[in-house]
Order: structure tokens, then sequence, then C-alpha cells
């Protein structure tokens, strides 16, 4: 096991507002970490600068070693960080096959027919379990089966780490442990580091090794979830006691 | 590919065929011209319907492939069969070029850079009359020596058909889906490993060439080549085509192209208002029904074959 994504010291700034401050973090290969904070915490902004959505003010990240700050979206996705996104963003006019499908041609490995990908896209399709859903167009989805499609899509590229952005948000209990259930398929069978964001606490802190926590654009936690749950300043930071 | 999808184009393939033995020479030369306006349309529709970018260059690259070809053929004699394929490789490379410049732009910056580049174009070949002979117009050789609407209608029918099977072939490939992508969700598909600028600028590339290929056949086929192939009225009309056939649909602009060609030579007695009208019926149907004709006509039938 070793470190997979890394950033040092990440800062970003939108105007006067700084949405986060110089964060060091890691991922371990393998490993199921939990981002928490309370809204506008920059959680999904920590996000956006991994996959080079946006790019540090300050800092550097890096991919297995290779420094990756600089990197456009589809290049850091294609070394193998894959995403979902907060507010769920399948290609709506598209059907579920041909949404895997893109992810499946983004990864940009030749030398494969249409045939084959299709068939891949059916195979990732029936592994989120959308089997049956191949011809739907993908705006007329629930909201869960959306999020299951932009799953697929981001496993279609092979990402060796992927970032789940509220996965488990919107859903109710019952498709709580379904997802559940595929984020530890994902994590036990493809052998992925899995970065994610959530506020369904019980969720997380059952079913993640390591949470870290952002109050205001900076880290004030790291730790197993049993460290997490009783520390002072992350009760503070999630009840607004941080100044008491 | 299912058997009904196979037989419907070889069936109008076949009806294609026949029109020069009935119809009158004038209406032959309105059905040349649809073709035309079909490979303008279809082109257009490749960028528009399929990228979601609205480019107002396309009559532009029309007119660079005329005036390429047209300025080749008369000054240096070369043969306009091969002075089209110049023409579209200029047009090509100035499609990669404009595209590179002002694609990163996005959205109506697009629009309004492909406006200007246009409007830039029409200015330079009206006002160098020495080369473009201006407003008087280029007279420039046909491909035949001998001159017949049946050869044109055949020529324009042939290559308006591999335009068609080349743009079918795209939109349903693996580059057609990564298009289809960057309309849908830019941002999504760019973190799904597509790199979305180089999907846009390869489209508008594409569709540039297509035009200026277009543009030379419809110069050598008028004999007289005018900045009114590359002007705006000419681009609002293609548009209007494109978007009441069915933009994002392969049979919406071929269909938007007879349509309107036809209709406009029953109102053309009242001048160039025709061009107003459209755009006015265009903007409605943009309104109102986004799918256009082809929409209206029924899912059913679109699902058939129309994507």
């Amino acid at each position: 096991m070793g470190t997979i994504v890394e950033g040092k010291g990440l800062s970003k700034s939108f105007g006067g507002l700084t949405a986060v401050k110089k964060i060091d973090f890691y991922l371990e290969e393998g490993e199921i970490v939990g981002l928490i904070g309370p809204n506008g915490a920059g959680k999904t902004t920590l996000f956006n600068l991994v996959s080079g959505i946006f790019h540090p003010d300050e800092g550097k990240l890096f991919l297995n070693g290779r420094d990756i700050t600089e990197l456009r979206p589809f290049e850091i996705c294609r070394l193998g960080i894959g995403r979902t996104f907060q507010i769920v963003r399948p290609f709506l006019k598209m059907s579920c096959l041909e949404n895997v499908m893109v992810g499946i041609i983004g990864r940009n490995d030749r030398n494969r027919g249409r045939a084959e990908i299709g068939r891949e896209a059916e195979d990732l399709l029936k592994f989120v379990g959308l089997d049956g859903f191949e011809g739907t167009i993908a705006g007329n989805l629930t909201l869960i089966q959306k999020k299951r499609l932009e799953m697929a899509r981001a496993l279609a590229t092979e990402p060796r780490a992927i970032l789940l952005d509220e996965v488990l948000a919107g859903l109710n209990p019952s498709e709580i442990l379904q997802a559940l259930a595929l984020i530890e398929t994902i994590r036990s069978k493809l052998k992925m580091t899995i970065f994610w964001i959530e506020h369904v606490m019980g969720a997380i802190m059952k079913a993640s090794d390591r949470i870290i926590v952002l109050d205001q654009g900076e880290k004030i936690k790291e730790g197993k979830p049993e460290e997490i749950v009783s520390d002072p300043r992350v009760i503070g930071a999630y009840l607004g006691e941080t100044d008491a | 590919m299912n058997v009904k999808k196979f037989w419907i184009p070889v069936v109008f393939i076949i009806l294609a065929i026949f029109p020069p033995f009935f119809l009158s020479q004038y209406w032959l030369h309105v059905m040349i011209i649809s073709l035309f306006y079909v490979m303008m349309a279809s082109s257009w529709n490749l960028i528009a319907g399929f990228t979601g970018q609205v480019s107002f260059a396309h009559a532009a690259f029309s007119g660079i492939g005329a005036y390429v070809s047209g300025m080749l053929a008369v000054y240096l004699g070369l043969s306009p069969w091969l002075g089209i394929l110049v023409g579209m490789g200029v047009a090509a490379l100035l499609g990669l070029g404009l595209g590179y410049l002002c694609i990163r732009m996005g959205g109506i910056y697009l629009s309004l850079t492909t406006l200007g580049f246009s409007e830039i174009l029409r200015i330079i070949i009206t006002n160098e009359d020495r080369w473009t002979r201006g407003t008087m117009g280029l007279q420039v050789p046909g491909f035949f020596t001998e001159y017949s609407k049946a050869s044109y209608y055949y020529l324009f029918l042939i290559i308006a058909i591999l335009l068609l099977i080349v743009i079918y072939w795209i939109i349903h490939s693996e580059m057609g889906l990564t298009f289809r992508a960057v309309l849908n969700d830019e941002l999504a598909a760019s973190s799904s490993g597509i790199n979305t600028i180089q999907v846009r600028i390869l489209a508008f590339t594409i569709s540039s060439a297509m035009a200026g290929l277009a543009g030379g056949l419809y110069g050598h086929y008028l004999m007289l080549i005018t900045p009114d192939i590359p002007s705006l009225g000419q681009m609002f009309l293609v548009l209007a085509m494109a978007v009441i056939g069915g933009m994002g649909s392969f049979v919406g602009p071929i269909l938007g192209s007879f349509l309107l060609e036809i209709l406009s030579e029953y109102i053309r007695i009242y001048g160039e208002y025709h061009v107003l009208i459209f755009g006015l019926v265009a903007l409605s149907v943009a309104r109102f029904a986004p799918e256009g004709v082809i929409g209206i006509l029924g899912k059913k039938w679109e699902s058939v074959w129309a994507r």
C-alpha cells in the first residue's frame, strides 16, 4: 500500500472568499476516506481541485508521485481519478448505455470496436444495478438511478481513485443501504480508493477508514471515525460553537 | 442496423434518380439548390445540433470554398474538380484556426466571433474587387464542358449522399458520442476523460470543410460567384432550415432544406422578406418545438431511423 493521491498546501479563493485554505491530505491505495464538514466548508471545492475543474492558487497535487496540479479534468481522469457530482450530471439526453460508453471512450485506450465498448458498458450498468435500462434516456431516470448511472460512468474511466460527492443525499433509507453496498463492492471487488463527501453521518462513520473534517476552508481534524465523533472541535464546527 | 433502417434511405436514393426525367429545367434547378442546402444545413447541424456550438461562419466557409476554387480556376486554370478539394482544404484550415481561436470562449462569444469573421470575410471579398470582382461577381467555369442541369443534379446528388453518409457515420461513431456528451454537459464530459476542446475544434473543422466543399460545388454550378454566398442572409437561411427541420437529428436538416427552398420559390415574389419570415418561423420553432418538424412528425417515426 502506498499513497496514491496527495495534496500539499492547497489553497483556492474566489474573489475575497477563501474556499480552501492550505489543506494537506493524502489517500492511501484501497482506502475509504470520508470528507465532512458544515455547508460551505470547502469540501466540493477540494474535489474540484483534485479533479482539475479548478486549479489551486497555491499548493501542489500529486497522483502516484506525479505532479497533476495544472492538468485539465480530462487528463486527470485519464490518469486515474474519477468523480461523481453533488448535483448529478449524467448526459440527460443520451441513453444509459451511451452515458457509460462515453466514460469508456474517455479512457482513450484505442483498438476496441464499438461493439466491445457496448458490451463493457452493459456489464458496468449491470454492476451498478441498472441492467434493463440500457436504452432508457438518462433524463427519465429517478434520482438514485441517475446516481448509479453517474457511478457507472465514473467507473467506466477505470479510475484508481474515485471521488464521490454526496452520493447518498436525497436517498431514502433503503436506497442508502443499496448505495453503501455498492460502494463497498467498489472497494472490495475493484480495489479502488474512495474519497467521499457525505452528510449522512451514520453511513460515513461506519464505512470510512479515515475521516477528514473541514471547516471554513481549513482542515480541523483528521483521524479514525471514532476519534472524530468525540472531538470537541468537530462537534463545535457542526453546532456553531467554535468561538466558545 | 435493422432492415427497415437500411431500406428507407435506399428507397429515397432510388427515387432520387428519376427527377431529371420529368422535372422542368426550372424545378431541376430548385432541386440542385435544395441539395446544396442539404449539404449546408446538415453539416451546420453537426456543430450546432450535435456539439451545441452555434456558428455563424458556416456560409462564410462555403464562400471560402467557392472563391478559392473559383479563383484557382480563373487565374491558374486549375480544374474545378481539383479546385473544390483545395477549397475544402482551405476552409478546413481556416475552420481549424478560427476554432482554435474562439472555441475556448464558447457559447454566445463563439457566435459573436464567427458572426464577426463572416462579416469581415464578406467585406474583404466585396472590396478586393481586383481579385474577386466584388459585387459584380466572378465568372468561373463549370464542371462539365456541355452544360446540362441533369449532370449537375446527379453530381450534387452523389456528393450530398456521400456527405450524408459521412455525417451519419460520424454521429453514430464514438466521435459522435463524444460530440453529444459535450453538448449535454461539458463539465461532466471533461470529468469523464473527454478532451472537450479537442472535440469541439474537431467538429468545427469537419463542419467547415463540408461547407467549403458545398460552396465550391455551388460556385461552379452557378458559374458566377458573388459575395452573396458568404453573406449572413445565406447563413440565416441555412440556420432556419436546420432549426425548422429539426436540429440534432439526422433527417431534420435534410427535410428542412427541401421544405424551405421549395417554399421560398413560391414566396420569392415578395423579395428578400422570405429570409425574415423564415427567421421568425425558426425562432418560434426553437421556442415551441425545439425538435423541429421532425420532432412534430412523431417520436415513433424518429425512433425508427432518424437517429
